[in-house]
């Protein structure tokens, strides 16, 4: 019995749990990413139980189980969300080379996709939250998927997990952001989500085109400086910033050249949002 | 009996599915290893229009990285032949690099977890010297008791890495191992190999083909929980196919080959398993030939039971496939050791066993 299927992006996952807190939270950050097909066809079929053990009694847990498959420890039970968002990455993760997947920020002006590379500890979560809250459509905050034949990008309007300082610096950036529960104990410390607006989640089947590519750098009390930079460079970072390069080979090789064929590429050194998102906002209306 | 077994022998089945039955489907073919297999039964049975897109994305997806792995298991196939060849060491390659280095049938699709070698058991320890001299470690965490564990009483040294590369090599003396009740005379299976060229013109010997299927089968029947599962069985009817359409009387040359090797009784049990569970065809001769193999009634019909629960249950996760895994890991250990070395080893284990450790790969999230 499945209690909800959720469109992520291109892949349709139906979540089976007895953990009713747990589909309330899916249903505050997806409300508009329910899928309304009567028996739909499923890429992953998730289960979030409780393991039946005695600890249940004392401190709940919860297990992430795929095609009968447990790949993780269980976890406590009260940071099923971010278990599930974690498990259905992995998922992804180690099935879906049918894409290229970027380790990027995604957010889209219009039919223009601005791609932002990074680095965990680059900024690149917050500056795409950043982004989002100011209006620019969410296609990913971390796993750009590209379709290689044409190079566009594919949304998959996820929660954004924030970390640490980050959250602070998006409630001090918008007081008003939609975030979820905080989750004070991670693997990555305390993580709260950013929810993706409606309009976002309502075009998740729209992909984009590249246009910017920005390898953005936060660095604390810097000026903002947006650099162009040399496309063979582009595409030696693109490469490497991308999960399945050298699994997709050829295929590889052929969409990084093909999406920076299509983009005008920049290095961005940051550290206000305010301005940061001005800059970039900026690119795009110019 | 389940969905996946139903295509592989009659995949127009497919043409009346619903949403429900491609949702039991794909946990099946994924779990069995088989996602790239489905997508070739689909195309060239030309259904692939009846096949929801975004399974065919999943097939594609898995195949694009059964490549990848295909290429690295070559490229170190190759480095492995390189450094024996240097000490004068012949190899034989087995299993899946076998198939690839061949060009045989499963090579269009299947994907394989390390590389599987064969060295005569004189030349054992030296390979192993020459590939610790030359980059290669052991891979894994083996205390003093596993070591012997492979060396003494298996037929392998224990899994070894290159330092600088990701695919396992597996080092084998033998095909079974030597304390098993199938006892194979390893320098029959040298006679009989043959040499194929790799890419960069370096020679690399397989196993001729009946000699192939009754590998398939040991490996399969001798493991624990039939541990190949569903991919070996297709592997054995689709190698089986490959070589009668090459040669007429291959069914019997691999009866004679059975017996002479000590391996009639895992031919039954592959054979049979393939017949019933993959749809292979098989002539009255070579059926009428395997009926002395089979074991006594009614052991038969509980392994036929047993192992249907284990390669082709219902769904996955049932409680009955469960304990027909126990018990066929029993028999495995029955069948491979003798039973005063298995009490030992068996409480070896309970009392020192570790737990697995679950990896954390580096996600994003």
């Amino acid at each position: 019995m499945t209690n909800i299927v959720l469109d992520a992006g291109p892949f349709r996952v139906g979540i089976r749990t007895s953990y009713s807190p747990l589909l309330d939270t899916l249903r505050y950050f997806y409300r508009a990413s329910v899928c309304d097909e009567v028996t739909p066809v499923l890429d992953f079929d998730i289960r979030l139980d409780r393991p039946k053990s005695l600890r249940r009694w004392v401190r709940p847990q919860i297990q992430f189980e795929i095609d009968s498959f447990r790949p993780f420890e269980p976890h406590p039970a009260e940071n099923a969300f971010p278990m599930y968002e974690w498990g259905l990455n992995w998922c992804i993760a180690t099935s879906a080379h049918r894409y290229m997947m970027l380790h990027s920020g995604v957010v889209a002006f219009g039919a223009d996709a601005l791609i932002l590379p990074g680095s965990p500890g680059s900024g690149k979560s917050t500056l795409t939250a950043a982004l989002h809250l100011r209006g620019a459509r969410l296609l990913s905050d971390e796993f750009g998927l590209v379709l290689p034949e044409t190079a566009d990008l594919l949304p998959m309007p996820r929660g954004i997990p924030l970390k640490n300082a980050s959250i602070d610096a998006i409630l001090e950036f918008d007081s008003a952001a939609p975030l979820g529960p905080t989750y004070p104990k991670t693997r990555k410390g305390r993580v709260r989500h950013l929810r993706p607006d409606q309009e976002s989640q309502r075009l998740r089947c729209l992909p984009a085109s590249p246009r910017w590519l920005v390898f953005p750098t936060y660095e604390s009390g810097a000026d903002e400086l947006l650099q162009p930079l040399d496309k063979t460079e582009a595409f030696r970072q693109l490469a490497f910033n991308c999960f399945n390069y050298r699994l997709l080979g050829e295929t590889g090789f052929s969409a990084v050249a093909r999406l920076i064929r299509r983009v005008d590429c920049y290095t961005f050194r940051f550290s206000q949002l305010d301005r940061a998102t001005d800059v970039l906002t900026g690119l795009a209306n110019r | 009996m389940n969905l996946l077994t139903n295509v592989l022998r009659d995949p127009a089945l497919v043409g009346a599915w619903r949403a429900e039955h491609w949702n039991s489907f794909l946990p099946l073919a994924r779990r069995a290893g088989l996602m790239g297999r489905c997508l070739e039964v689909f195309e060239s049975n030309g259904l692939l229009d009846l096949v929801p897109d975004r399974l065919v994305d999943q097939f594609k997806g898995t195949l694009a990285q059964t490549r990848y792995v295909q290429v690295q298991a070559l490229r170190e196939l190759n480095q492995v032949a390189r450094v024996l060849g240097s000490e004068d060491i012949p190899l034989i390659a087995l299993k899946g690099v076998a198939y690839l280095a061949a060009g045989l049938p499963p090579r269009g699709w299947r994907s394989l977890s390390d590389i599987d070698l064969l060295v005569r058991s004189q030349d054992l320890l030296r390979a192993e010297q020459a590939l610790q001299r030359t980059g290669w470690q052991l891979h894994g965490d083996f205390d003093g008791y596993d070591q012997r564990y492979y060396r003494e009483w298996m037929h392998e040294i224990p899994p070894m890495i290159h330092s600088q590369r990701e695919t396992e090599v597996d080092i084998h003396h033998n095909l079974a191992p030597p304390v098993s009740r199938v006892r194979i005379d390893a320098d029959k299976l040298w006679r009989d190999a043959v040499l194929f060229q790799l890419e960069d013109r370096r020679a690399v010997r397989v196993l001729s083909g009946p000699d192939i299927l009754l590998h398939n089968a040991v490996h399969l029947f001798m493991n624990d929980e039939l541990r190949g599962g569903l991919r070996d069985v297709v592997d054995f009817r689709d190698l089986y196919r490959h070589f009668v359409s090459e040669n007429a009387d291959f069914d019997q040359e691999l009866v004679v080959r059975a017996r002479e090797l000590n391996c009639e009784r895992p031919l039954y049990y592959a054979a049979t398993t393939a017949r019933r569970l993959a749809g292979l065809e098989l002539s009255d001769t070579f059926i009428n030939a395997l009926r002395p193999f089979a074991p006594m009634w009614p052991f038969a019909s509980i392994m036929h039971w047993l192992i249907e629960r284990v390669l082709a249950p219902e769904r996955l996760g049932m409680t009955s496939t469960t304990i027909a895994n126990w018990l066929l890991f029993v028999r495995s250990h029955w069948v491979r050791m003798p039973p005063g070395l298995l009490i030992k080893h068996l409480w070896h284990k309970a009392l020192f066993s570790k737990k697995p450790v679950t990896p954390d790969a580096d996600l994003p999230g």
